[in-house]
């Protein structure tokens, strides 16, 4: 079904101008110049990660220096980590969407939200500066991890503040969404009647608003080492590299929440819509949101059980992990529960979501294997590890938000993508992220190190493999982007609710007036999932 | 939409005195104060100089977030919150500290 032509009435065509947009305090628009901002830097990512794994399609020298090598790894980490994974969704989609879920017009602070985006260009700035400033872009690691950052020549500080300015992008964007969330919902609407992507943005704006500072704190310290020379993390000047980890991780382990609770939030979204029936077990995926985001502060030790941490601390940092899997896996269970006996709709959106559920399943079991400590004194820094984290983040967080892109995309632009093109990007990256990763995994069990330059000639074949699996992700990325930019200009005009969802953002017009909506929206009754013609499991 | 406002948002104005705002910045300035005496001035307290410092600098939170903040008009949920808050940060020093104490 589609409508004729786009509202007139809409945040598109209310106000004329680039300064309209540059300056614009529309939280819709704000989430728009995010999107493209957050995309550009995610394929610069893509063009590092892909010419990373083009030098290790086989063992020597291909295309790059090791020294090189050191910095791509690290350049990509930090853009993937700090310009891409952290602000996703939140920033995208929090932005766009959580006023419209909440029946409100706006953030609580607009002009806060501005500054925050400008923020984040800022720090982006400053971490693409490191590639024609000083000596180079820093090559340490996407961690920073001290003495080495202390000591080497490359461009850490400039780095370092890149971090630290996105950090404060961070943190403002999560004070917003928090006192939105208190403060901004619709009359009527409890806590218990907020859609779960918004129970899951308040989970990850409290890690945000906490942990962010700690990171902030550290990162400065590693400036002052270097610059004044304070003895901190340097061992040679009185200091401890270990307390450098603990600091970095006490922010970098809940940034993993931060990257994974709101695409949790977008799977919770999409399957009742496209399964036509309640969410099962509403309260449990609200609360192990929170959960998540709690028990997530508590256990960064876990990246520290081979670098000299005490045993005593180990053995605690190891039970601690294995509470984070209950929360995670209430989530799972509910999400195929919710699925069962459902009216489902296979569409691209739920495709992208039960790709999320397989491989986040897999990264999250690996993420076991890494929790023990035994298995983690082997496991650790090798592939196992790059392997879990892409699965946890791209095959995760990174299909959430291609899949929330593919949902939202006729309520943004009020246009409808070609979806047979849609269904073949999604299979190349299906088939080309499993072939990237997994090899990686039994890489890693074989023994082979991450972050090296070369390798031993046992680990080729893997090597190849993962190689070539790139070669197709990368073509699943470009065609999809192509076709969602082909929609975007020349798709069929889409009527306000294509998918029959009945979350508030389906009650406007698509794409949404300037003011969200004309009249105060209808919250349903029974909660925001209770579908009146869902089939009775 | 303006009828959508503040319904979630049941906000009062609260308009302290001058006498407490005058009160919490003395505090404020001497606990400031106390902290450079014990720090700059040799209170000879060895590892415990830290552990006053961050004493000092709680209660100086407290009472900014209390008075100038207003905290004490919220409903409990939000002091419930600092609590939790205050009570991971000592989480966070309590295991880095046990870490170093048993390695």
């Amino acid at each position: 079904m589609t409508a004729a032509a786009l509202p007139e009435n809409n945040f598109f065509n209310a106000k004329k101008g680039i300064m309209s947009w540059l300056f614009t305090l529309d939280h819709k628009r704000i989430g728009l110049l995010y999107l493209y901002a957050i995309l550009s830097f995610f394929l610069v990512g893509v063009v590092l990660g892909f010419l990373m794994r083009l030098e290790l399609l086989n063992p020597g020298q291909d295309i790059m220096k090791p020294h090189t090598y050191n910095q791509v790894f690290t350049l990509h980490g930090v853009i993937m980590i700090f310009l891409f994974i952290i602000p996703s969704i939140p920033a995208i989609f929090g932005n766009f969407f959580l006023p419209l879920h909440l029946g409100t017009d706006d953030v609580a602070f607009p002009k806060l939200n501005l500054l925050s985006f400008w923020l984040y260009v800022l720090g982006a700035l400053f971490a693409l500066a490191t590639l024609v400033f000083g000596d180079g872009p820093a090559d340490t690691g996407w961690t920073f991890y001290a003495p080495y950052s202390v000591k080497t020549g490359t461009n850490v500080t400039m780095s370092v503040l890149a971090a630290f300015i996105l950090g404060f992008s961070s943190i403002l964007t999560g004070l917003n969404f928090i006192v939105t969330i208190h403060r901004l919902r619709t009359p009527g609407m409890g806590f218990n009647q907020m859609p779960l992507f918004a129970w899951s943005l308040y989970a990850t704006s409290w890690i945000q608003l906490l942990a962010t500072p700690v990171v902030g704190i550290t990162l400065l310290m590693i400036i002052a080492e270097r610059v004044f020379g304070i003895g901190l993390f340097d061992p040679s000047i009185g200091g401890d590299p270990i307390l450098y980890q603990h600091l970095f991780w006490i922010y970098s382990h809940p940034a993993v929440y931060i990257m994974a609770l709101p695409a949790m939030g977008l799977v919770s979204e999409i399957i009742p819509t496209f399964a036509q029936r309640t969410i099962f077990g509403y309260k449990a995926i609200a609360y192990s949101s929170m959960a998540i985001a709690f028990v997530g502060y508590f256990v960064w030790g876990h990246h520290m059980f081979t670098s000299g941490m005490s045993g005593t601390a180990g053995f605690i940092f190891s039970i601690l992990t294995f509470f984070v899997a209950i929360p995670t896996s209430v989530k799972v269970f509910n999400w195929v529960a919710t699925l069962y006996k459902g009216s489902i709709n296979i569409e691209i959106p739920l495709l992208y979501m039960m790709a999320f559920i397989f491989n986040f399943l897999i990264g999250g079991l690996t993420g076991l294997a890494n929790a023990a400590l035994a298995a983690d004194v082997h496991l650790h820094d090798t592939y196992f590890v790059v392997g879990h984290f892409h699965y946890v983040m791209f095959g995760g967080t990174g299909f959430a938000m291609f899949g929330a892109l593919h949902y939202w995309f006729p309520k943004i632009w009020g246009r409808m993508y070609n979806k047979a093109r849609a269904n073949v990007a999604f299979a190349l990256l299906f088939f080309g992220f499993n072939m990237l990763y997994f090899p990686m995994l039994i890489l890693g069990i074989m023994g082979m190190p991450r972050r090296y330059y070369d390798y031993l000639p046992e680990f080729h074949g893997l090597n190849q493999i993962a190689t070539v699996g790139s070669w197709i992700l990368v073509s699943g990325l470009i065609l999809m982007l192509a076709n969602l930019l082909i929609g975007l200009k020349k798709g069929k005009i889409a009527s306000a609710n294509p998918w029959n969802g009945i979350t508030l953002e389906w009650q406007t017009s698509s794409p949404p007036p300037l003011h969200n909506f004309d009249k105060l929206p209808e919250l349903n009754e029974g909660g925001p999932y209770n579908y009146p013609d869902a089939k009775k499991a | 939409m303006e009828e959508n406002k503040n319904k979630n948002n049941e906000h009062q104005e609260h308009i302290s005195s001058y006498k407490e705002h005058f009160g919490t910045w003395s505090a404020l300035i001497l606990l400031t104060l106390m902290t450079v005496l014990v720090s700059v001035f040799g209170a000879d307290l060895r590892t415990l100089s830290v552990a006053t410092a961050m004493i000092i600098a709680t209660v100086k939170v407290l009472a900014v977030g209390y008075y100038f903040m207003h905290l004490k008009y919220e409903p409990k949920i939000y002091r419930t919150l600092i609590i939790i808050v205050m009570a991971l940060f000592v989480f966070f020093l309590v295991m880095v500290i046990l870490d170093y104490l048993t390695r």
